[in-house]
């Protein structure tokens, strides 16, 4: 079971970065970090299945494909933000860690601009003026 | 299988290697009170008692551990290589340079101990025992020094040997 | 799954032993030599975290954004 797999993992990981952390704090940090990115491979599998599922159904509904491959980029954002921020907070580094959240969160309306333009043009052509 | 092997010869060399050098600055403060003892009792020897130099030699070697016995039992063999017409004060220098890798000594007491070839054999008695007895209060404080030095780095070269190793086999895995 | 935990043991492992090695040069009196001792074993472990990194990385841009 892969869940079993996941959390056994972990649980190592945490001991050994308590063990590490009054001893050499540097390299607990590292030890977490190489965990956190282990799990994150671990899932990437599993995610890039159901990515798959979800593009097939978005090409049987003849939605445009753009749309679609918008807000997988946003998803892929977040993910990456969020992990980034997480393990940066853990280090302590408050400051950095928002600092990304905010490039998340630029990067994602960036993004979704042109998606956002589409829509109102659309209400606009919709709308007698 | 052929790793762990591997893994447990690395770990055993380093250990080794750290036991090695820890041995060395065990026996140095043991070598140096021996050499001091054969040094004054040669002193003894030479002021007091009427054997030749090869004699006295040989009675200090066979009253002192080794490997300090080593360096006096190689000088009176070469003193009494008869055909080889070496005077005492080079056998003294020869069995100096021929012992001195099994000893755990600095080059300073090579030096001190190379001092007192030119006098054996050759000035008078109390000249003689001057000098070796100078020799004896060097070696003596050196080897507070020794017993100092011994109780610093012997268990840290220990742990460094077999850390070391430790962590050889571990990058290499 | 196999090979990470190996990995991740390597790293704790690699950093007791370094922190051991950095006291007793410090005990020894050779504190120089314990920095740079305790920096290298820094620089070797992450090494290790940046290659997963990397690996982690590509895997990202592969399913998720394709640029």
């Amino acid at each position: 079971m892969d869940i079993i797999q996941v959390v056994g993992f972990a649980l190592v990981a945490t001991v050994l970065v308590l063990i590490l952390k009054e001893q050499v704090p540097m390299m607990a940090f590292l030890l977490s970090l190489f965990a956190g990115i282990v799990i994150f491979l671990f899932l990437i599998g599993k995610i890039s299945d159901v990515i798959d599922m979800l593009e097939q159904l978005a090409d049987r509904s003849k939605v445009n494909m753009v749309f679609f491959q918008t807000v997988l980029k946003i998803i892929g954002i977040a993910y990456i933000a969020e992990f980034g921020a997480q393990v940066v907070r853990d280090a302590g580094q408050e400051a950095i860690a928002s600092k990304i959240e905010l490039a998340g969160k630029v990067l994602i309306i960036v993004l979704a601009i042109p998606i956002i333009s589409v829509i109102v043009e659309t209400i606009m052509k919709l709308m007698p003026v | 299988m052929l790793k762990w092997i591997g893994a447990s010869l690395i770990l055993l060399a380093g250990t080794a290697f750290g036991f090695l050098q820890a041995s060395r600055y065990e026996r140095r403060p043991k070598e140096l009170r021996h050499l001091g003892n054969a040094l004054l009792t040669l002193e003894t020897e030479i002021v007091y008692g009427v054997s030749p130099l090869p004699e006295a030699m040989s009675r200090i070697a066979s009253s002192v551990p080794k490997p300090v016995s080593l360096l006096f039992a190689d000088a009176s063999a070469r003193m009494r290589e008869t055909a080889a017409e070496r005077t005492a004060a080079d056998s003294w220098s020869e069995a100096i340079h021929a012992v001195w890798p099994r000893l755990s000594l600095a080059d300073s007491e090579k030096a001190s101990l190379l001092a007192l070839a030119p006098t054996l054999g050759l000035t008078d008695r109390d000249d003689q025992a001057k000098h070796l007895r100078l020799a004896a209060a060097q070696l003596r404080t050196e080897e507070e020094t020794a017993r100092e030095e011994q109780r610093r780095y012997e268990k840290m070269w220990k742990s460094l040997g077999a850390l070391s190793a430790a962590l050889v086999v571990i990058l290499m895995y | 799954m196999n090979e990470d935990v190996t990995s991740i043991f390597q790293i704790a492992a690699v950093g007791i032993i370094v922190a051991m090695i950095h006291t007793v040069l410090k005990q020894m009196g050779k504190e120089d030599y314990a920095s740079w001792v305790t920096l290298i074993g820094f620089i070797v472990v992450l090494f290790m975290v940046i290659r997963k990194l990397d690996q982690l990385f590509q895997e990202i841009k592969t399913i998720f954004l394709f640029q």
